[in-house]
């Protein structure tokens, strides 16, 4: 039944279980997605006067977040959905990657695989990411910033994304 | 005996300033998707985990016939932390003469750079 505490089954079912960390995941995986996405947007397209008379427009106000204040919180959603997701990576292998492989999706399944290699390669990337916003007066980091924060907002929208077609496939219900 | 302690603001400040942290930090970057590839291509997981059964072995197990899979991608992301902290490690204490001249861009360009290798690696699942 993939890896399931005891003690947890005192409180709630096993569908329930599932239920409840697979949506956990969901929720934490939309929120880095905001706050990476918002944070590329604005080293892509940062902000360089103030907003004409009437008020920034909807895309001003999108990508004129403050960076570094996203920059640990990024880092600890990052580890803790990954932390959900190798979680219910037990059950996913057990019984959706199997009936997957029956059914012949290959490809959805080679897609998956490659989100779990990114979900990884971010993991790693992580620590310089962080000093990077800390120390985002340091010009030296300007250049890598950007592109590692536009980089792992790639990773996150294809990670995300994928997670989506998979559930698609064999998700809830089935 | 010191009796001052910093605040978590003041220890994170101390960690971006120094650079031993920089070189860890900026070559366990460029380390871990290479050897991340590495480890899912040469199939080197530092644990296999068998979900059927809640059973680790150490290093690369197969699946046991009538026990559910092998699991290798916890191990090689083990593998990846560890082999990555190591290098990471060794380098900053290095002279800060020699590891100034490691290309900061190697941090993104390293990532992206394996995607297509990992895709290649993938070619079993890449059927029509």
């Amino acid at each position: 039944m993939g890896l399931v505490p005891d003690f947890i089954l005192d409180y709630v079912n096993v569908t329930t279980y599932w239920t409840l960390l697979f949506t956990f995941h969901a929720l934490l995986a939309v929120a880095l997605l905001g706050a990476l996405t918002h944070q590329a947007a604005s080293v892509l397209m940062p902000m360089r006067q103030a907003a004409a008379a009437g008020g920034p427009s909807f895309t001003e106000r999108f990508r004129a977040v403050h960076g570094p204040g996203y920059a640990a919180a990024v880092c600890v959603l990052w580890i803790v959905t990954f932390f959900f997701g190798a979680w219910i990576y037990t059950k996913y292998r057990m019984y959706v990657r199997i009936p997957i492989e029956q059914e012949g999706f290959w490809k959805t399944q080679g897609v998956f695989e490659l989100k779990e290699h990114l979900a990884s390669i971010g993991l790693g990337l992580l620590p310089v990411y962080w000093l990077f916003w800390k120390d985002a007066r340091n010009p030296e980091y300007d250049s890598p910033r950007k592109w590692l924060t536009v980089t792992l907002a790639a990773f996150c929208w294809y990670i995300f994304l994928a997670g989506h077609i998979v559930n698609n496939v064999r998700g809830f219900g089935s | 005996m010191s009796t001052t302690t910093q605040t978590p603001a003041a220890q994170s400040s101390s960690l971006v300033q120094s650079y031993a942290f920089r070189t860890f930090a900026v070559v366990f970057a460029i380390a871990a998707p290479v050897i991340y590839t590495i480890c899912e291509i040469g199939n080197l997981p530092l644990f296999t985990y068998h979900p059927g059964t809640n059973r680790v072995e150490f290093g690369f197990a197969r699946s046991v016939r009538d026990q559910g899979p092998a699991m290798h991608w916890y191990g090689w992301t083990a593998s990846t932390l560890l082999g990555s902290a190591i290098l990471g490690l060794i380098a900053a204490k290095l002279p800060e003469s020699l590891t100034r001249k490691i290309p900061l861009a190697l941090v993104w360009i390293a990532p992206l750079a394996v995607i297509p290798v990992l895709i290649y690696a993938l070619r079993f699942f890449w059927r029509w």
